[in-house]
């Protein structure tokens, strides 16, 4: 009976952190790897040119694009989803009865079940410059086609916001689940004190779910970094390189231009680096 | 205080409508004709046709991606499942000092962008032959469902009444016995929640299915998306069809997500 007591964490944690390590581990070792190649898709024999791609990288324009793309990406749908999500879940909380919250709460969980290509056909066709209907009233009133994904300006910030459609409703269903858990004596005393919805929200339930408000975004930034769907359908990295992320410019070095699947690699082992360094401290940060 | 709120309300109305309204425009198109659907002022009334779902519920490679789907989508769950439920159990009841470093492990794995994992794969797949095939795939997406179905069912264990199972043990349950035959019953609910969102998870993947599948294990959201290539024009009425079938299942699974929402938020005994 001890014996059993003491051999069930063994047996059920070694094997599938066995098999997690190897899935991980794998092809993380094998992209360095390819990455200090010269492979082509089209030819399969390659030879070792140490860091020759990662030197070439850093003298890429696009490469250097795609960065300053990225990061863009990231700040605006991270900052977007956390302004809509607490917004939004804080009305929900303050202007929402019972039942309508609960109908609210299933709605707003649609658009993050959906297919990313699905939202972003959606939205596509409803962005369309002749046919949307997104872009109807400005035809019906202008006269003139509206084409938002051919605008380098416009592009990312069109894509974006389907983005924050998916995720920003989601986050606020959350943002409320986490209000109606907080202990009410507190918000309750301060209504009593004739404190104003905001201030309440403000002073006191909000930095009470700092915590949990942090760890939401540190969950956005990561879902973030999953950008190409939305942006393979919708732009293709288009107009010029406006759209193109850098998992995107990867893609596109990898399989649709070059063929280059080295360099793509050592794109993508750079973006690894940075990624497991950036929110392995964040992470830490978190915990302390 | 009553003016506000009806604003509010109002407000939230609002919202409704735009997550509904593009959904609802999508489903509606797929019932539309090319005359109806490429107009300047969009129609609302209009004959409807089934053509448009026929077309892609005719065709081959449609049917194809399907059974791959949900081949692919329930192995690879399955796989979770048997692999990911113990490990969470261990990590929620049995804490040691490696439990942190397990679970920023697993949780380390989501860090990894889908193109650093897809690129190697697709090489590694290629030169053991098996690259296209729904084998390689589900090998692929395991990384996934192991890792989410343990960070989803370590709460869903935890919510689990201590004294059950000290009940359980009492009345002579070993403690394999006390996680079959107590703790797995007891969080099935819950455990259920988390099996949904990682079926949605896989189900909804594009970028590792792309690029480690070019014609027999190709999944649905591939095929969807390529609608969009056949012909000159791109075919939104057949796209719309195929948009609508895509995301009927993840859709499906609404409510019973949302309870697994509810139940992972609501009162957390500490």
């Amino acid at each position: 009976m001890m014996q059993h007591r003491q051999s069930l964490p063994f047996v059920f944690l070694l094997p599938t952190m066995a098999i997690l390590l190897v899935l991980a581990l794998v092809p993380t070792i094998y992209a360095i790897i390819i990455s200090l190649q010269d492979r082509t898709l089209s030819a399969p024999d390659a030879g070792y040119i140490g860091f020759q791609n990662y030197i070439d990288l850093f003298g890429d324009r696009r490469f250097v694009n795609a960065l300053w793309v990225s990061l863009k990406w990231e700040v605006i749908t991270v900052s977007s989803t956390m302004i809509m999500a607490i917004g939004l879940g804080v009305l929900m909380f303050e202007a929402a009865g019972p039942r309508l919250r609960t109908s609210l709460c299933l709605i707003f969980l649609i658009p993050v079940l959906l297919p990313r290509v699905c939202a972003a056909f959606v939205w596509k066709f409803a962005f369309h410059p002749l046919y949307g209907v997104v872009t109807y009233p400005y035809r019906a009133l202008t006269g003139q086609p509206l084409d938002l994904l051919s605008s380098p300006t416009e592009a990312l910030f069109a894509v974006a916001f389907v983005d924050l459609w998916q995720w920003g409703f989601f986050f606020a269903v959350i943002v409320l689940k986490l209000l109606e858990a907080l202990p009410p004596q507190p918000m309750e005393a301060a209504r009593l004190d004739n404190a104003r919805p905001w201030e309440i929200h403000a002073y006191i339930s909000l930095p009470m779910l700092r915590a949990p408000l942090i760890s939401l975004m540190f969950v956005k930034m990561i879902e973030s970094l999953r950008s190409f769907d939305l942006i393979f359908v919708m732009t293709r990295g288009g107009p010029g390189t406006s759209t193109e992320t850098l998992d995107m410019y990867a893609f596109s070095q990898g399989f649709i231009e070059a063929g280059k699947i080295s360099y793509a690699s050592s794109m993508a082992v750079v973006m690894m680096l940075v990624t497991i360094v950036v929110f392995t401290i964040l992470w830490k940060r978190l915990k302390a | 205080m009553t003016a506000s709120r009806i604003f509010g309300r109002a407000f939230l109305f609002l919202m409704a409508g735009v997550v509904l309204f593009p959904v609802l425009w999508t489903l509606l198109s797929a019932f539309k004709q090319n005359v109806d659907l490429l107009t300047p002022t969009p129609k609302l009334f209009f004959t409807p046709t089934l053509d448009n779902i026929a077309y892609v519920l005719g065709r081959p490679s449609v049917l194809q991606a399907l059974i791959n789907s949900l081949i692919i989508c329930s192995v690879s769950v399955l796989i979770g499942i048997v692999l990911g439920l113990p490990a969470a159990y261990a990590v929620a009841r049995y804490p040691n000092r490696w439990t942190d470093e397990i679970q920023f492990f697993v949780l380390s794995l989501r860090f990894l962008p889908p193109v650093a994992v897809a690129i190697p794969l697709m090489v590694i797949w290629l030169n053991l032959g098996l690259y296209d095939t729904k084998l390689a795939l589900i090998v692929t997406y395991s990384l996934l469902t192991i890792s989410i179905t343990i960070w989803l069912a370590i709460p869903g264990f935890q919510r689990v009444p201590k004294e059950i199972e000290e009940a359980a043990r009492v009345d002579g349950y070993g403690p394999y016995a006390v996680f079959f035959r107590v703790a797995l019953p007891v969080a099935l609910r819950a455990l259920l929640g988390a099996l949904a969102f990682s079926f949605v998870l896989i189900w909804n993947e594009f970028l590792m299915a792309l690029m480690l599948s070019t014609s027999n294990a190709k999944t649905l959201p591939i095929v969807a998306s390529e609608m969009s290539q056949l012909g000159m024009n791109v075919p939104w009425g057949i796209l719309n069809a195929a948009v609508v079938l895509l995301s009927l299942p993840p859709l499906l699974l609404l409510g019973l997500l949302s309870s697994f929402m509810n139940s992972m938020f609501s009162n957390k005994p500490r």
